[in-house]
This record gives structure tokens, C-alpha cells and sequence, in this order.
């Protein structure tokens, strides 16, 4: 820059070389200021990456370990793993079922009412209801998972469960349906953006051949709108089988290898926070890399879940043009 | 032959008995939905009034400033709590906002020119609606991993270790006096773990105030007065190191502490923010950009002058969203601090602290079932503070309606 002759104050004035300088600066801070918005998003990258990583390795710490077969952690009923038990046994499925069952009564519950609520939310309701349900349902979705918990061990187990049947203090059952209450307004606003999608004009050619408004729900709204409603449903189980606090709360610290609703369940991230919590973890430890190699099953799955679920909706999305 | 009697169509015939029956499933089904989206309004319900009936009573003023007591639930509240958890938010917002915001503005005002930053942009869109997905424990363990332990990029990983790099400690040796009085010598040299007193120095007392200290022989016997008594040992006596804190205290590892989980949460609101942030950013209408652009501005003076202002009304709802999820947020918590409950505030970032939620975990499992309606007053005062914010968010929103017109 210093090269650039001085513009003198005799004669006309020259401008160009001044210019110049400012755009030269300018364009080196566009410059400045791309590669400080590449860096912020590589942040989000890392975080992808760091999780992988940090799984993979520490879950080989505790495949490596020579007390540990990778058969008997696929296919051993029992797991004693965080507690005070001598004998060791690392099967994964109690884990697994404790999840299973409880996602299954989390999902019967918020599947069905989901959908209907949608339903009804573009189809039925007048905007007046709606401006009453809408709310609600955000409120639903905003209330933090740690008081769903609560609200399963003070009102779902003492009022709604343990007059049916011999619930125990801490069941799947109840932490099932407080899952289901919390997947409810995530099935119900995902549902509804894919149903509200569908154009118009299909309703009111179904209408016009004579449908009632349910057959109309029925053979055009609910097939043209079907990739949305999967994924919305995929979505949700993702989101049921990673809860935790509902889970940590209100299932108990016993990992069962049953089917049965009644008694208690840990579910894998419900092992995962008590082991945490516990603070008697030694980092180095078995039952540390333990908490790795539970964390990498339920990663695997919920990424397969959200990805099948991205996918469905892109791949099968019905295009009106 | 007779001609065959003439037929109506099957389906006409019973057309009327049909439509009759499809016109009573179609009313039925209204019903139904009617009582399925009627549930949920009574679940709500059903569960504020549980929780109003159980902890309405105990939100008072000691509640809301005192912090937990070993097995005196009258005595307990959650004023470190509240504070651990507007701490948390603090730490949430100053990292998530300037990511967050900055990865949208790169995603949706930079097209990608080349080749190789088109595949960086769909990457980076693909994996944030995949982290969106990704359970909050699996973040805790991230954290604990990331932010706790540093990979072990400090040494080996053992508990009770101390850090490997440290800022801002101050040091003393402890003792106690014969009037049962702890004493500090302050500025003592963290290299030695414990010494014996020999002479006289310099020392403060709990309350802060200044004095020297009083060394007597080992079997001299014990000063009448009450103020010298208090600052006097015997020869030999031993003092053991302590850390004292300042509140700019800091070290590497971070292990459990506040500021550890504070980054936790961040990472996770994070794909909430972009998320919301990208969606403010594509409601600005294009010509707002096509007129920065057409009065000279670079793409960084129109985002920065034109774009991100229309944007900040949603950016700002979207980002108050995004911190009442942290605020909510227990389980990375637990995994980055573990379980803390505790009588006294912070005094540093590098401090493990109570927070809300994590108080409501431990007081609905404590032995104490007094605590259960703790938990419910706490978690009233949680529900409050988030209808607060969302109040705000709703605030916001309703604002820059009006002034759009």
C-alpha cells in the first residue's frame, strides 16, 4: 500500500488509489469473516465426530478387557454390572428389554392419540378449540422430562396403576406412559405439518365424489401424507428409547430379562445415569468402559432411527407441483 | 319366456342403509378425536394439580434462599439451585448463541460455490437434523469425556487427582488453635502439603480478620484469656494445605464442574438454535437482501446490516426456546457433575453445583419422603421460571407482529 503515490493536492484529486485500499479491505474481511462462520460450524461437525470417536475407542477398552466376551454381551440374560453382586455377567438384553418394554407402552400410547389428535387438529377442530389445544400441546412439549418422572412415581403408579394389578413402586408401566405423554406432542406437531402438506384440491376432490370427511381422512389424506407420518413415528421412538430422567426416575435400578409391565426395569440410559451418579465409578474401570459400550448400542440405534426417519421423509415425500 | 325381472344394482340397493351406516362412523370418529385431543388437555391439567396439591404450600421465602440439609427437609430450599441453574443458562447462551447463530448464517446466506464446499454444506446440514436426534445422556458422556477428562490429554484419568495445569489458586495451611479456633496462614506454597509450626506468623481467622499467631511450649499451660487462647498452638503443632478459591479460578482438566456441564448443555441446545435460527433467517424476504446488495453492501454488510436484524425477533424466540430446554435439561447433568446436592452457592466456574432439576431427581428418590413435596415445590418454581421465559419468547414475538404491521 505504500507504493501507491500519494494523491496531491494539486491538481485534480484521485480517488482511485484510495478506493482501492478500501476494497482491498473489505473483501480481506468477507474473507476474515467466512472462514469464522466455516469455523463455527465446524463445531457441530465435532461434536459428530467426538462422539463417535470417544465411543468407539472407550467401548474397545471395555471389549478388550480379557474378563469380556463380545458373545456373552449379546446374548447373556443377566446383568450385574454397577452393583454389589460378586458374580459378573454383562449380557446386554435386560438393558435392551427394560427399553423395549417401555418404549413399546410409551409408543401405544403416543402413536394412536398422536395421529388422532393431529388429525383432528387440521381436519375437525374449529379455530377456536384449536386456540385452546395448540397451547396445551406446546406447554406438553415444553415440560422438562425430570417432572414427567415425578409425575409417574407420585400419581401414575399410586392412582392409576397399582389399583389394576400388583404394580410395584417402580415399573415400566408407569414410566412407559409418562414416556408417551412426552412423545405425544412430538407426534402430534410432526404429524400434522406432513398432513397439512397435503394440497388442498385432494381434499375437495374426495369431498366432491361423495366421501364423508373420515373417508376422506382415510383413503386420501392419511396415504398422501404417509412418508411424513413414519418418520414422525420414527422420531418419536428415537426420542423414547434415548429418555432417561422418566426413565431413571420411575423404572427402577433392577435390569429384568421379562416381558412383564409390573416390576421393575432399567432400561440402558437408565444405566448409564445411575451408573453416573453413583460417583463410585473409577475411570479405567469395567463398569466405566461398561457405561461406553451401553452408550455405543443406544447411539447405534437412535442414529439408525433418525436417519431412516430423514430418509423415509425425503425419499417418499409425495411432490405436488 | 318371461323377461327377468328388472334388478337394481346391489350397491344402489342398499345405498341408503350404507350411507347411514358411513354418516355414523364419520360422527363416531369426530368423537373420537375430540376425546383423543381432549386427553391431553386433561393429563396437563391432571399433572399441574398433582404437583400444585403436593408442593404448593412449601414455596415460601426460606425455601426459596436456603440450600439442602442432610435429612431436615424443613430446614432445605434451593437457593444454590437456582442459582447453579442460571448459571448454567449463562454459560449456555455466551457459547451456543455466536455458534449456533454463525453455523445458520453460514448454512443459509453463503451458497456454496465449489464443489467441495457444496459437500461441506449438505454435511454439516445432514449431521445437525441428526444431532437433533441423538439422546441428551449421550451428550452427558460426551461431556464427561470431552470436558471432564480431556481424553486424558492431561495425564492419566484417576478421581481425586488434582488438575494439571491450574490459574488463579490461592493457597493457605490449616490449623486448629487451642480455643477450637481454625486458623489460616495465608500464602503458603502449594509444594508443601504440611508443615510444622515453629514460630510466630502472620494468620487469619474465619471471619476474616488478621492476626499473628501465638506459639507456646509443648507443655506450657494454656493461656486464661479467651482472645489469646484463640490464636495460640503449641510448638510442633502441624498445619495441613487447603485451597482457597478466588472466583477467577481456573484449570485443565476441567473436571466436574459447573463449567464443564455449562459447555455440555451447550452442545446440546446447539442443533435447537441453528435449527431455529436457520428458519428466521430464510422468513427474511430476498429483497431485503437484493436491496443491501443493490445499494453496494458486500454479503457481510447486508447480513449483518439488513438480514440478521429483520431476523432477531425469531432468532430471539427460537434461542429462549432453546435455554428453557437447558434449564429442564437433567440427565447430561447428572452425568457431568453427578448428583450434587449442596448447602452453599458457587464460588467459581470450576465449582460442581446444585441445579434445579437435578435437585428435583435426588429429592423424589430421597429415604426422607418429606422431600417428595420438596420436589414438587421446586419443581413449581422451575415450571415458573420457564412459563417466564417462554412468556418473554411469546413477548417477543407479539412485538415484532406489531411492528411489522
Amino acid at each position: 500500500m505504500t507504493s501507491e503515490p500519494e494523491p496531491s493536492l494539486a491538481g485534480p484529486l484521485d480517488f482511485s488509489s484510495l478506493a482501492t485500499v478500501s476494497t482491498r479491505v473489505t473483501r480481506r474481511r468477507e474473507r476474515v469473516v467466512f472462514v469464522l462462520l466455516v469455523a463455527c460450524s465446524l463445531v457441530s461437525l465435532a461434536t459428530t465426530v467426538g462422539i463417535i470417536v470417544m465411543l468407539a475407542w472407550e467401548s474397545a477398552g471395555f471389549f478388550l478387557n480379557e474378563q469380556i466376551k463380545l458373545g456373552s454381551f449379546l446374548t447373556d440374560n443377566r446383568w450385574t454390572l454397577g452393583q454389589s453382586q460378586g458374580d459378573l455377567h454383562y449380557g446386554i438384553l435386560p438393558l435392551l428389554s427394560g427399553t423395549f418394554r417401555i418404549t413399546a407402552i410409551a409408543m401405544l400410547i403416543a402413536l394412536p392419540l398422536g395421529l388422532v389428535t393431529a388429525v383432528y387438529q387440521s381436519e375437525f377442530a374449529s379455530p377456536r378449540v384449536r386456540a385452546v389445544l395448540k397451547p396445551t400441546l406446546e406447554l406438553l412439549a415444553g415440560i422438562p422430562t425430570v417432572v414427567l418422572g415425578y409425575f409417574a412415581i407420585v400419581f401414575i403408579t399410586p392412582w392409576l396403576l397399582q389399583p389394576w394389578g400388583d404394580f410395584k413402586t417402580f415399573n415400566a408401566a408407569a414410566a412407559g406412559i409418562a414416556v408417551g405423554i412426552l412423545c405425544l406432542p412430538l407426534v402430534t406437531s410432526l404429524s400434522e405439518d406432513a398432513i397439512r402438506a397435503v394440497p388442498r384440491s385432494l381434499r375437495e376432490g374426495a369431498l366432491g365424489l361423495g366421501a364423508t370427511k373420515l373417508e376422506m381422512v382415510v383413503r386420501v389424506v392419511l396415504p398422501a401424507a404417509l412418508s411424513g407420518i413414519v418418520s414422525a413415528f420414527l422420531l418419536a421412538l428415537a426420542r423414547a428409547i434415548g429418555e432417561t430422567m422418566v426413565v431413571a426416575l420411575a423404572a427402577g435400578s433392577t435390569p429384568t430379562w421379562t416381558l412383564d409391565p409390573r416390576v421393575p426395569s432399567q432400561t440402558m440410559t437408565g444405566f448409564i445415569v445411575n451408573t453416573f451418579q453413583s460417583d463410585v465409578v473409577e475411570p479405567g474401570s469395567l463398569s466405566y468402559y461398561s457405561i461406553y459400550a451401553v452408550a455405543a448400542v443406544l447411539f447405534l440405534i437412535t442414529l439408525l432411527l433418525t436417519l431412516a426417519g430423514e430418509w423415509i421423509r425425503f425419499r417418499f415425500r409425495e411432490r405436488y407441483q | 319366456m318371461n323377461p327377468p325381472p328388472i334388478q337394481a344394482p346391489r350397491n344402489l340397493r342398499t345405498a341408503p342403509t350404507r350411507d347411514r351406516r358411513r354418516k355414523w362412523f364419520n360422527s363416531l370418529f369426530s368423537v373420537v378425536c375430540l376425546l383423543a385431543a381432549g386427553l391431553a388437555t386433561v393429563v396437563l391439567v391432571t399433572l399441574l394439580l398433582a404437583i400444585l396439591g403436593k408442593g404448593g404450600l412449601w414455596v415460601d421465602w426460606q425455601f426459596l434462599t436456603a440450600g439442602h440439609r442432610e435429612n431436615k427437609p424443613l430446614e432445605s430450599g434451593i437457593g444454590p439451585a437456582i442459582m447453579g441453574s442460571l448459571m448454567i443458562c449463562a454459560i449456555c447462551s455466551l457459547f451456543a448463541l455466536p455458534v449456533g447463530i454463525a453455523t445458520a448464517i453460514f448454512l443459509e446466506e453463503y451458497q456454496p460455490q465449489s464443489r467441495g464446499l457444496q459437500f461441506f454444506h449438505g454435511l454439516v446440514q445432514l449431521n445437525i437434523s441428526n444431532l437433533a436426534g441423538v439422546p441428551s445422556i449421550v451428550y452427558g458422556i460426551l461431556g464427561v469425556t470431552a470436558f471432564v477428562y480431556m481424553f486424558g490429554a492431561f495425564g492419566k484419568i484417576e478421581t481425586g487427582r488434582p488438575p494439571a495445569w491450574e490459574f488463579g489458586a490461592r493457597h493457605a495451611w490449616q490449623l486448629k488453635s487451642l480455643g477450637d479456633q481454625w486458623l489460616q496462614i495465608p500464602d503458603a506454597d502449594p509444594a508443601q502439603p504440611g508443615i510444622r509450626i515453629e514460630g510466630p506468623r502472620p494468620i487469619r481467622f474465619a471471619d476474616g480478620s488478621n492476626s499473628v499467631l501465638n506459639v507456646i511450649a509443648a507443655g506450657a499451660p494454656v493461656p486464661e484469656d479467651v482472645a489469646l487462647r484463640n490464636r495460640t498452638v503449641r510448638a510442633g503443632a502441624a498445619a495441613s494445605i487447603v485451597r482457597l478459591n478466588s472466583f477467577w479460578y481456573f484449570h485443565l482438566p476441567l473436571h466436574k464442574s459447573i463449567l464443564a456441564a455449562g459447555l455440555t448443555l451447550a452442545l446440546v441446545i446447539l442443533p435447537i438454535i441453528i435449527i431455529a435460527s436457520q428458519e428466521a433467517l430464510r422468513a427474511v424476504p430476498g429483497s431485503i437482501r437484493e436491496a443491501a446488495f443493490g445499494l453496494g453492501a458486500t454479503r457481510w454488510q447486508s447480513i449483518r446490516k439488513a438480514v440478521v436484524p429483520a431476523a432477531t425477533p425469531g432468532i430471539m424466540t427460537g434461542a429462549i426456546l432453546a435455554l428453557s430446554r437447558a434449564l429442564g435439561e437433567a440427565a447430561p447433568l447428572l452425568a457431568v457433575m453427578g448428583g450434587v446436592l449442596s448447602t452453599s452457592g458457587l464460588t467459581s466456574l470450576m465449582d460442581k453445583s446444585p441445579t434445579l432439576p437435578v435437585t428435583i431427581f435426588r429429592w423424589s428418590h430421597d429415604e426422607n419422603v418429606m422431600f417428595e413435596n420438596l420436589a414438587a415445590a421446586a419443581i413449581i418454581v422451575l415450571l415458573l421460571l420457564l412459563l417466564l421465559m417462554n412468556a418473554v419468547a411469546i413477548l417477543i414475538r407479539y412485538r415484532a407482529e406489531q411492528q411489522r404491521g
